[in-house]
């Protein structure tokens, strides 16, 4: 047991000093999309919601709804369209209302057929 | 892309040449390909072809499922490890009933009772089956991937009073912060544990129901849930079950950097199993050693693929997230030395060792008739690796694993066969990344067949088998994680002369999943 003592101390603190510093290993993790709205025609909207495997995008009439508390992170719907989405770089998700995770963004364009 | 034809060879050719000499059997040329051969039997050969099987010196059964295809017929297979590689035996239920096979091989007893939940065929004889997958309020309009049984299975019950004296005490689902839901029925005369038993289907999500549907590459994505703490080998297996099923093989650069994965998750999940030892034995600062240790690895796991826990990293066809090779080169001596000091310091700990040797106790005989995978298994001296079954060509046939084992089949065996596996992974790694690793993936055919993946994950071998329809979609996936396999010993490693306080020390060397389980 002083073996433990002696390493527990000569290891000191290890622990982030987050959130009064940035933390840098966030930089690391995946992260959810943003959209570019002026890209995001019916047609990419469509092709982004069938990508989504986890059902965080959806449709209604001249939008597409985003559930940031369904997303995975996974990448598939800036993989399905590039040039519109992109990972936002935003991990601080903690809310107090499920509400505040759901957004929506309006279609590029003409309203959906 | 290249389509490979089954070649069986070795003992896997002797044991369909002895399967086909059983008569009233065929061997299929397509389907399972890459070390794995199918043949299919009548089923009033299945119990022959099973005691043959059974009896055969270094086969395994490794698993059980059952199919329903569109005219309503119930298919069984079974899938026996056969020195380096698998046979599955395929055979038409026709009825409610088939032979009762767990009576000849043990292993298969949990898997009649998940046939039974999902399928509502049942074997012969009467026996009683348990509640292991479906939840208790499952009615029939509950998802299944065929049809309610008749009556719902029983619960799992060990005997509540011994010579008047033992007394049952219920433990869980909710459990401490952080861990899974799992009910634990502990049977027990105040201080040493005469039975215990488990509810693990709170977790059930019916992952197999949801692949249906899928194309393989949508279907990844839930497959790698079914465990996500083996997130990498669940997905590589199915990938590889889809792939053999599409005649298509990853290029070997894509195959490298899998196998890069497959050791890193290995790696973190021994250091985790480490720091739950350490907790379950009141170390702390050796607990926080081993995290920080967790941590390290996890890091490196997001600065090599972009993730910590390795999600999306497999797809079928190839790789689903690029490798930082460099980022990995640098980083991991230094979070494999921390671990290394930890597990050094604990091995030095008179204490922490002596509540590990002769805990949770496992014989090489046990293991063998239960089926166990891993660890569990590989500290009994059984040298049982999925790695060692290829395919060939593969990374594992090129750079040869070697196989970790331990005979004393308690804790500190377990322990100790970690150990051992993490420094190969180590080694493993480097020789990959010396052959080289890319992102090249192969095209899938949008077209039908049926295959068999594995892969060995930390917690021991995982399956998994594909059957895809003409448009190239799921209309069968089978997923068997290794902790389906382990939590079966898990039970009779704690009757061993155990007491109370031995069980979270056993439950942390097994280190299983019940979300893999319930799936």
């Amino acid at each position: 047991m002083p073996l433990w003592f002696a390493r527990g101390l000569r290891r000191g603190v290890v622990t982030t000093r987050y959130p009064d510093r940035p933390e840098p290993a966030a930089a690391l993790l995946p992260t959810p999309p943003a959209f570019r709205p002026s890209l995001l025609t019916a047609q990419v909207a469509e092709r982004l919601v069938q990508a989504c495997p986890s059902a965080a995008l959806r449709l209604s009439e001249a939008a597409m709804i985003f559930d940031a508390g369904a997303c995975t992170a996974c990448g598939r719907c800036a993989e399905a369209a590039p040039h519109a989405v992109a990972a936002s770089g935003e991990w601080e998700l903690a809310t107090t209302a499920r509400s505040a995770l759901i957004k929506e963004i309006p279609l590029a364009g003409e309203a959906r057929q | 892309m290249t389509a490979v034809e089954p070649r069986p060879a070795g003992p896997l050719a002797e044991l369909t040449r002895r399967l086909t000499a059983l008569g009233g059997l065929e061997v299929r040329g397509g389907g399972a390909t890459r070390g794995a051969v199918t043949v299919r039997t009548l089923s009033e050969a299945l119990e022959q072809a099973t005691h043959a099987l059974a009896a055969a010196p270094g086969a395994r059964l490794a698993d059980m499922f059952a199919d329903r295809d569109a005219r309503g017929v119930t298919t069984l297979r079974l899938v026996w490890a056969c020195g380096p590689g698998y046979l599955v035996t395929e055979a038409e239920i026709g009825g409610d009933e088939y032979p009762p096979l767990s009576d000849i091989a043990p292993a298969a007893f949990v898997e009649e009772c998940e046939i039974y939940e999902q399928f509502g065929i049942r074997p012969g004889g009467g026996k009683p089956l348990n509640r292991v997958m479906l939840p208790p309020h499952a009615g029939a309009d509950f998802p299944r991937l065929g049809h309610a049984p008749s009556r719902p299975p029983v619960e799992m019950h060990a005997p509540h009073t011994v010579a008047g004296q033992a007394f049952e005490f219920p433990f869980g689902p909710v459990r401490q912060v952080g861990t899974e839901s799992l009910y634990y029925g502990l049977v027990t005369s105040g201080e040493e544990l005469v039975d215990l038993y488990l509810f693990t289907w709170h977790k059930h999500r019916g992952v197999e129901w949801r692949l249906r549907g899928k194309t393989p590459r949508e279907a990844v994505f839930f497959a790698e849930r079914a465990e996500g703490l083996s997130a990498v080998a669940t997905g590589l297996a199915f990938a590889a079950a889809a792939e053999a099923a599409l005649g298509v093989e990853p290029p070997p650069q894509a195959a490298r950097t899998r196998a890069v994965a497959l050791e890193l998750e290995r790696l973190y999940n021994h250091a985790a199993a480490m720091a739950a030892l350490c907790a379950s034995t009141g170390l702390t600062v050796g607990q926080s050693a081993a995290e920080i240790a967790l941590e390290r690895l996890l890091r490196l796991n997001a600065a090599a693929f972009g993730h910590r826990y390795l999600f999306g990293v497999v797809s079928p066809g190839g790789i689903g997230r690029a490798l930082d090779a460099g980022a990995l080169r640098r980083d991991l001596p230094g979070a494999y030395g921390e671990l290394r000091r930890a597990a050094d310091a604990l091995l030095a700990t008179n204490s922490f060792l002596d509540r590990l040797e002769a805990t949770g106790k496992l014989t090489a005989e046990q293991a063998r008739r239960l089926g166990l995978v891993g660890p569990v298994a590989r500290a009994t001296g059984l040298p049982v690796d999925a790695r060692l079954a290829g395919p060939a060509p593969g990374p594992y046939a090129a750079h040869p694993v070697v196989v970790i084992t331990e005979d004393a089949g308690d804790v500190l065996a377990r322990f100790r066969v970690m150990l051992g596996e993490a420094a190969e992974s180590v080694r493993l790694i480097g020789e990959f990344l010396d052959a080289g690793t890319g992102t090249a993936r192969a095209e899938l055919p949008e077209t039908g067949g049926s295959g068999l993946g594995w892969a060995e994950s930390p917690r021991g071998e995982v399956l998994a088998w594909v059957a895809l329809d003409e448009g190239g979609r799921v209309t069968r996936a089978r997923l068997r994680p290794g902790s389906v396999r382990n939590w079966r010993g898990f039970d009779d490693a704690c009757r061993s002369q155990n007491v109370f306080t031995d069980i979270p020390i056993i439950e942390a060397s097994f280190w299983l999943t019940v979300a893999g389980t319930a799936r």
